[in-house]
């Protein structure tokens, strides 16, 4: 779940990373667009209306050889770029301006001296007086007293490059989105590769030590892949060892033990030729061989399930049927059996051999540390079949309830008696048997106000 | 009874670990069995080609050929009950040492008593239950239990002693189905707790011997979760 949480933070980060790139990206660009822009339709809108001046000043210069000269007509017929107006100061006037559309205020005074006092044509950028962004264009027409000016209004210039803006900004923002995307793909396409590790390091903890990774061409993720599948490797191969070892050890141990048994039945058939003294040293040897094989049996049967219990084979067994069967194997006849209503035809899917050693054991515990078992029950529901061992022990104290299961763990009572106790992985099969028939074991009190406990299995019932 | 089955029959122990051999061999002469012992395969297959035994029990893991291949080549030449000994239970080595032709197996350590027991089990005849009919038919089959011989139409099938009774069993009422445990019971003599391996393979080795076609049994049919019946 950590690993998945993290897994989206990153990818988060990795979205965000893109969504600036591209906001910072396109900013970039709009600005330079915008900026080359304007600077290019200026330069434009300045050559086209100092074309147009100098031709409207070569008219004027060709007006001013005639003898009387009508500046003012002339003015108002002459072409014009937009937004641009004529001014023309003739000093032997008397009112020297003639400015059809705007006024001699307008002219920048500096434009207007230089001009006069100058020779040849300037041009000057600058605001009016009522704030309107203008170009200002002045020449003195030679041989007279005459200048001519040009203000040519830039506003529809501004205009234009606010819509540019306006376009700029959308294209940045949509570039912003795309960007965001591309990082919502690509942070799936760096992510997949780590979804895929954590969902094997899960299976990998559940149990299934032979999971691997993939392996992919990409040498980025070569290392990474080579690396969990070399952990998860040596891990399988360590568990492996770890439960061979115990079933070879276990294996070793049967050889002696089939001589110990013969030998022992070969002696016990001698009985009657022994001292009393060799009969005593006999049934002692003989109980701690019988016991040294249960312990390596048990042991076996511990390392095969922790192995995986491959050679388990289920079967649909009437459990009535089953528990009569282990309680005349084992000598347990006297213990009754209450069979509840509707139970004697209940089926589970079970493994015949463990379940017969789940009953047994369980009846063996209830001989050892609870002076035997005083009723078997199975009572049965549609989904469930439960098999209760009832004994009059002295009950197992709350706090010891689970430890009674692990290995090798003995409740308190077990401890106190010292000798003739089993090997303490009794009930820890039981634990391991039942769990691989996807059931659950515990201990509990009688509930009939009686001293003593109750071990409940439960199973799944099956149903044919 | 069990005296008189054991007086006179001969017991060929495998086994290559001299102190196991010579307690088993003890243990087995207090029963009354009369013990012939071999330390090897060969030695074993030696001992069988110039005395064969009543049966024969072998342990798996033998140096040079091994308990599988010593079970298959007396097996070319006879019908004697084999007990294999394994020092595993898993389902691999007790399934190849039955499909090599073992009748019944042990894992070590047993008690020789147990082991007597099996072996008296495996030399029981099947009682026939009605002597006035002495041959069964069943489809092209033609079995006579009192003989111990079985044919399909008319040439004779060679089965091993374990085989015979098995189909024996089933043909006592042919149509009925036998569960496992019965079978076990009845043929091997085990009680509620036998291994229901033993019923299987035995069943697919008599398929591939009394069937045409042991894919495509017509005989020997498989009851789902119930068990196995003949038919005709």
């Amino acid at each position: 779940m950590s690993v998945l949480r993290n897994g989206l933070r990153l990818r988060a980060r990795i979205v965000l990373a893109f969504a600036l790139g591209g906001l910072f990206l396109s900013v970039l660009l709009s600005a330079i667009t915008y900026s080359v822009t304007r600077s290019t339709n200026l330069d434009q809108r300045t050559e086209s209306a100092e074309r147009q001046f100098f031709a409207n000043a070569a008219s004027i210069q060709d007006l001013s050889l005639s003898a009387d000269p009508s500046y003012s007509e002339l003015l108002r017929s002459l072409p014009q770029v937009a937004g641009g107006s004529p001014i023309l100061r003739d000093t032997d006037e008397e009112n020297p301006w003639i400015a059809p559309a705007l006024t001699a205020a307008d002219l920048p005074s500096s434009l207007v001296s230089m001009t006069e006092s100058g020779d040849g044509a300037f041009r000057m950028r600058y605001d009016r007086p009522d704030g309107v962004s203008s170009l200002a264009l002045g020449v003195a027409i030679s041989n007279t007293n005459v200048s001519y000016f040009e203000v040519v209004t830039l506003s529809e210039l501004d205009g234009n490059l606010s819509s540019l803006l306006l376009t700029l900004f959308v294209a940045s923002f949509g570039t912003t989105m795309l960007s965001a995307l591309l990082g919502v793909w690509a942070s799936t396409r760096v992510l997949a590769p780590l979804t895929s590790i954590s969902s094997a390091a899960g299976s990998i903890a559940a149990g299934d030590l032979s999971t691997r990774l993939e392996e992919r061409a990409d040498p980025d993720l070569e290392t990474i892949i080579d690396s969990f599948n070399n952990m998860a490797g040596s891990l399988e191969a360590r568990i492996e060892r770890d439960a061979r070892f115990a079933s070879d050890v276990s294996h070793e141990l049967r050889s002696p033990l089939m001589t110990l048994r013969a030998s022992i039945e070969v002696l016990e058939s001698r009985r009657d030729e022994l001292s009393e003294r060799s009969q005593a040293a006999l049934d002692l040897l003989s109980d701690d061989v019988h016991r040294f094989q249960r312990l390596v049996e048990d042991l076996l049967e511990i390392s095969r399930s922790d192995a995986g219990s491959l050679d388990a084979s289920f079967d649909p067994l009437l459990v009535a049927q089953l528990l009569q069967a282990v309680m005349r194997t084992t000598n347990h006849l006297d213990i009754t059996l209450n069979v509840g209503q509707g139970s004697d035809e209940a089926l589970v899917n079970g493994d015949k051999r463990r379940l017969f050693q789940v009953i047994s054991n369980l009846l063996e515990n209830a001989d050892k540390y609870a002076g035997g078992a005083t009723a078997v029950n199975l009572v049965c529901s549609n989904h469930n079949i439960r098999i209760e061992v009832s004994d009059a022990g002295s009950g197992v104290p709350t706090d010891e309830r689970n430890l009674v299961f692990e290995r090798f763990a003995r409740g308190s009572a077990a401890r106190r008696r010292g000798s003739g106790g089993g090997a303490g992985l009794g009930l820890a099969l039981v634990a391991e048997h039942v769990r691989l028939h996807n059931g659950r074991v515990w201990v509990e009190d009688r509930t009939d106000g009686l001293d003593g406990s109750v071990f409940v299995v439960e199973l799944p019932r099956f149903h044919e | 009874m069990s005296q008189y089955l054991s007086v006179g029959t001969r017991i060929l122990t495998v086994e290559d670990d001299e102190r196991i051999r010579t307690a088993v061999r003890f243990a087995l002469e207090d029963e009354g069995w009369i013990v012939d012992e071999a330390d090897s395969g060969e030695a074993a297959a030696d001992m069988f080609a110039n005395e064969p035994a009543d049966v024969v029990l072998i342990d798996i893991m033998l140096p040079g050929i091994d308990g599988f291949e010593l079970c298959r080549s007396i097996r070319r030449i006879s019908d004697v009950p084999i007990v294999m000994v394994t020092a595993r239970a898993d389902t691999h080595d007790v399934v190849a040492g039955l499909e090599a032709g073992a009748d019944d197996y042990l894992t070590k350590p047993f008690a020789p008593k147990e082991l007597s027991a099996r072996i008296r089990a495996l030399l029981r005849r099947h009682r026939v239950a009605s002597p006035d009919s002495p041959i069964l038919k069943v489809g092209d089959l033609e079995i006579a239990p009192e003989q111990g011989v079985v044919k399909r139409n008319g040439e004779e099938l060679h089965l091993t002693k374990t085989e015979f009774r098995l189909l024996c069993e089933l043909a006592s009422t042919p149509g009925k189905v036998f569960s496992r445990e019965s079978l076990l019971e009845k043929v091997w003599g085990y009680d509620y707790f036998g291994d229901g391996r033993l019923v299987d393979v035995h069943i697919r080795r008599l398929r591939t011997k009394v069937e045409v076609d042991a894919a495509h049994p017509r005989h020997v049919v498989t009851v789902r979760g119930m068990g196995y019946k003949l038919q005709s």
